[in-house]
């Protein structure tokens, strides 16, 4: 399991945690949402007044954003809307916060860890490090980064975006009286903080200021309304595409299958390359076909590309829909169904005869 | 095959996987919390599709962008008739 379908979490309600982690004993926490296998997190944290840390390196690569008052970091005093993208390894600057400060702070490939160093790991990607005060810093842009594409109103500031799986991290607000006629689902999974204001989905109602949510891969959201507008940070753990339609009654199976079918029309060659190449059917003795994780191609501009933290993590996940419907007492979603589809799939063997191994 | 460092990272802290596991069960209260939430807005969510079912058909869908196109009667699905039909939590 990764992380799970948190949406909507309203953490204005929750009480913060001190941490007992080292290196962020003094900080208070909420968990917004928790991968179970890893410990990657978003967190809300708070540094009270007084909170002072030694300069130090993280194991993961680290967001932070700042929500509310401020911090001096390495020297440099950061306020609120500041965006911060810290590559594992990356040596961050001493932290003093003078009054108070509450911030998200994401880890992104395992629990927060944090080890004194005021030098970078040699293997850090220092390249990659980000920091911006994404309200002054940054102009807003139209939504129309993808097509098919938002309606007009919704804008984005893009804050961070991985060359290698194009993650994305974006501030982006809605207008007054937005509203968009559509039902969405992505192949990637979508995280939002609202930092103010509400906004409306067709299938969850209305997120208010701190509502939060962790949406796995191919779950409808949408319509969309927001009456007064707001202002929220979003991410992507990958590529963002649109899959736009009308049917509110799909779930995420049909969802995914959807998607690939948009893939064996528009990109046929990949479509079968990626299931003949490197697949093999080994049957187990129940005649099941065992999940095998395709062989990643190579990629001569990019030869150790599968060495990428982000790009083995997003290898490793596997989604299955069904983890927590021991959950769902009403639906009665018992184990039959779970167990028919215990390779996650329903799948045929009619091709069995036509291709070797 | 080149190492990164997160490929270097010690083992995880007996603090860090106490709090892992405590954070764990404390989310999946969560998740049971809004999955009841949730599925208590069921009445209301039947006539936000009524509603989305109507707006489609008569002012448009949004294809892409702006640009709307007004859905037919027939290319309207209907509500398959499984026990998760409503369900939007996954």
């Amino acid at each position: 399991m990764t992380r799970p379908h948190i949406e909507p979490f309203v953490e204005l309600n929750e009480d913060f945690k001190p941490f007992k982690i080292p290196g962020f004993v003094g900080a208070n926490f909420k968990v917004l949402s928790l991968d179970t296998d890893n410990g990657a997190c978003t967190l809300k944290v708070r540094l009270d007044g007084g909170f002072k840390r030694k300069p130090g390196i993280s194991y993961s690569d680290q967001e932070i954003f700042v929500l509310e008052g401020g911090m001096t970091i390495d020297g440099q005093y950061v306020c609120e809307g500041h965006y911060i993208f810290l590559p594992a390894g990356m040596a961050m600057g001493a932290i003093d916060v003078p009054q108070g400060c509450e911030a998200l702070f994401m880890f992104n490939d395992g629990e927060p860890t944090f080890e004194e160093s005021d030098t970078h790991h040699p293997l850090t990607l220092k390249e990659g490090y980000v920091s911006l005060n994404s309200y002054e810093d940054a102009p807003w842009s139209g939504g129309s980064i993808v097509s098919p594409s938002v309606a007009t109103g919704c804008m984005i500031k893009l804050l961070h975006f991985d060359p290698m799986t194009e993650a994305m991290t974006f501030l982006y607000c809605m207008t007054p009286q937005f509203m968009q006629d559509n039902i969405s689902y992505h192949d990637c999974a979508e995280e939002s903080y609202h930092i103010w204001g509400s906004s409306w989905m067709l299938q969850f109602g209305d997120l208010p200021t701190g509502g939060y949510f962790w949406r796995p891969p191919y779950i409808n959201h949408g319509s969309f309304r927001s009456k007064l507008g707001c202002i929220a940070i979003g991410r992507t753990d990958s590529k963002l595409h649109n899959y736009f339609h009308f049917n509110p009654w799909t779930n995420p199976d049909e969802n995914q299958s959807r998607a690939a079918a948009f893939l064996y029309r528009q990109r046929p060659q990949m479509f079968r390359w990626v299931n003949a190449g490197g697949h093999n059917h080994p049957h187990g003795p129940q005649g099941q076909a065992e999940y095998v994780a395709p062989t990643a191609p190579d990629d001569f501009e990019n030869p150790d590309y599968v060495d990428d933290a982000q790009v083995k993590m997003l290898g490793e996940q596997r989604y299955t829909f069904r983890e927590m419907d021991e959950y769902h007492d009403c639906y009665g979603m018992k184990d039959a169904h779970a167990e028919a589809h215990a390779n996650g799939h329903a799948h045929s063997h009619g091709g069995d005869d036509d291709h070797s191994h | 095959m080149s190492k990164r460092v997160q490929d270097e990272k010690p083992p995880m802290l007996p603090e860090a996987e106490a709090w892992h596991q405590e954070e764990i069960q404390a989310q999946n209260v969560r998740y049971r919390g809004i999955v009841e939430e949730i599925d208590a807005l069921e009445p209301e969510r039947e006539k936000w599709i009524e509603e989305f079912l109507s707006i489609i058909q008569t002012k448009g869908f949004n294809m892409t962008g702006d640009t709307r196109r007004k859905i037919g009667k027939q290319e309207i699905a209907e509500k398959p008739d499984r026990p998760d039909a409503m369900r939007v939590i996954w």
